[in-house]
């Protein structure tokens, strides 16, 4: 078979989306781990007219830039439509897959240092475990 | 469709964040795992071929796809990352405008959210690939185009083609993982002509008479194999019971234009081409003493052509027993196209090999970023038993 990917970005004007990155897992406390829909991560900051940005996620600080990617990367989304709604006379085929393309990475926010351990006062929604080498990170 | 909420903010926000400001990131009212959002990584100069609809994915559901730009073919392959990759999709993504009210109350609003749709486990990225046409070949050869047939199918209904494993363009691009310049060259390469819409490989039978006829009108009138008018020699045939679109094909086939420029209707035969047609024809039947074969052949090849051994590489084999040598078919076009296939079985044929003889053989390898030495080192052991001895390769 075959699927043509689709783009209705039409020349160059795809819209962009953004990457922030960072090394190991994000992980909320149990309380909340099964309801993550709006919670806050963290906050991101750009401390100075560079391109290096703070993360700060409960207790503790990444530190990183924004760097562009070697190659793009392209977010596509895909789609299944049944036979069911679209009859065509097709009998080796019960679903039709289709992609789109809705956007285009450039650019990421890459956080790949070690967090560093903020004093801080209030009780944070999530913290961020950093791997330590060797060990596996589970969730 | 919803206005974003002032607040909540998309990627722009994240990419455009000003100097001396911050903006909180939170997981998105619909954050999830969203199977159905992957990201491919691939090549800055393919991106104006995704923006125009240029590429397309191609394989069974029991083949690994491939994607195909108009001229390359890719394998594609999921890399998975264990960093933690946070997806934001820019404000104005309809898709994501939530439209209840669940990000209410947050105190966030003078600064700006921005939403997490997901975490990518990875990216999905391309290796250039060598085209797979074997599979073109297998189809095709299912029901090569015979004698007599243009008759017969007039009767048949478009199900019943179908059935008969016929193959529209259309039908091949849905089977076979190459991009439409590749599989275009592999229908040229395969000699397949595009009968009442449906690619043929015509029956080798059926073009060894065909051309047979060719060689005795051209006596019989007196053309020059070097100058054949196609007018002529087309209607000519079709006077003598054969398709004007087989005896086409035959000139294509078989020949070559004398001037590449349109409009162009004077042939040539290819030496090369015919002489091997009827070397082939010769070794049909299995193998032959290499005198008695080069007696056959040279009596068979019209006049004017000259047959030289030197033609045969990649078609035969030669073998000594003794004082004979033998002849024996063995030709390049029938052996798979992926390395370790193919020289899995050359050195099934033959343990050993002499450079000279393999060459034929695996010249036209295609692997992308792999060169000739590359597939050599990889595929084969060199030996070299004394200095000035040829050196031998057998498999690693």
């Amino acid at each position: 078979m075959q699927i043509r990917v689709k783009c209705n970005c039409g020349e160059g004007n795809c819209p962009e989306w953004a990457i922030v990155e960072l090394q190991g897992t994000v992980e909320a406390q149990p309380a909340v781990q099964d309801r993550l829909q709006n919670l806050q991560i963290g906050l991101l900051c750009r401390p100075s007219s560079q391109e290096v940005y703070t993360l700060t996620v409960g207790y503790h600080e990444l530190t990183g830039s924004k760097v562009p990617l070697k190659k793009p990367l392209l977010v596509l989304k895909k789609t299944k439509h049944s036979e069911s709604d679209n009859q065509i006379g097709d009998a080796s085929s019960s679903s039709r897959v289709e992609l789109h393309v809705i956007g285009i990475i450039r650019h990421r926010i890459l956080f790949k240092t070690r967090p560093k351990a903020l004093i801080s006062k209030s009780e944070p929604a999530v913290k961020e475990r950093s791997r330590t080498p060797g060990s596996v990170a589970s969730n | 469709m919803e206005q974003p909420r002032p607040g909540r903010r998309g990627a722009e926000a994240v990419l455009n964040l000003q100097p001396s400001s911050s903006i909180s990131i939170a997981y998105h009212p619909l954050f999830g795992p969203h199977d159905d959002l992957i990201l491919l990584e691939l090549d800055e100069k393919l991106v104006p071929d995704v923006l125009q609809q240029r590429i397309t994915l191609r394989g069974q559901p029991d083949e690994d796809a491939v994607l195909c730009t108009g001229s390359k073919t890719y394998a594609v392959k999921f890399v998975g990352t264990s960093n933690s990759v946070l997806l934001i999709p820019p404000s104005d993504q309809s898709e994501f405008c939530e439209d209840s009210l669940d990000c209410d109350g947050k105190d966030d609003g003078e600064r700006g959210v921005v939403s997490v749709i997901k975490v990518a486990p990875g990216s999905m990225e391309l290796v250039e690939v060598a085209p797979r046409l074997d599979k073109l070949k297998l189809l095709l050869s299912v029901s090569p185009y015979r004698f007599g047939e243009e008759i017969e199918m007039e009767d048949l209904e478009e199900t019943e083609k179908s059935n008969r494993g016929l193959y529209k363009w259309d039908d091949l691009v849905q089977e076979v993982q190459a991009s439409d310049d590749e599989l275009r060259s592999g229908l040229q390469a395969l000699s397949a002509v595009e009968i009442g819409s449906y690619w043929r490989i015509v029956d080798e039978k059926y073009m060894d008479t065909i051309l047979r006829m060719l060689l005795h009108n051209s006596v019989l009138n007196d053309w020059s194999l070097d100058a054949l008018n196609e007018d002529e020699v087309v209607g000519v045939l079709e006077s003598d019971g054969f398709p004007q679109k087989l005896a086409r094909h035959c000139l294509d086939v078989y020949g070559s234009k004398v001037d590449e420029s349109v409009g162009s209707h004077v042939w040539r035969l290819d030496e090369r081409r015919v002489c091997v047609h009827f070397a082939r024809e010769i070794l049909k039947e299995g193998k032959k003493k290499t005198e008695s074969f080069m007696a056959e052949w040279l009596q068979k090849i019209p006049e004017g052509m000259r047959a030289s051994f030197d033609m045969l590489e990649g078609e035969i084999l030669t073998e000594r027993f003794g004082v004979e040598t033998w002849v024996r078919p063995f030709s390049v076009s029938s052996l798979p196209s992926s390395p370790a296939e193919r020289f899995s079985i050359l050195f099934r044929e033959r343990p050993k090999w002499e450079w000279k003889d393999l060459q034929p053989y695996i010249r036209d390898l295609n692997v992308p970023g792999l060169s000739s030495e590359g597939l050599l080192l990889k595929y084969t052991r060199r030996t070299q038993p004394t200095m000035d001895a040829e050196p031998v390769l057998s498999a690693r």
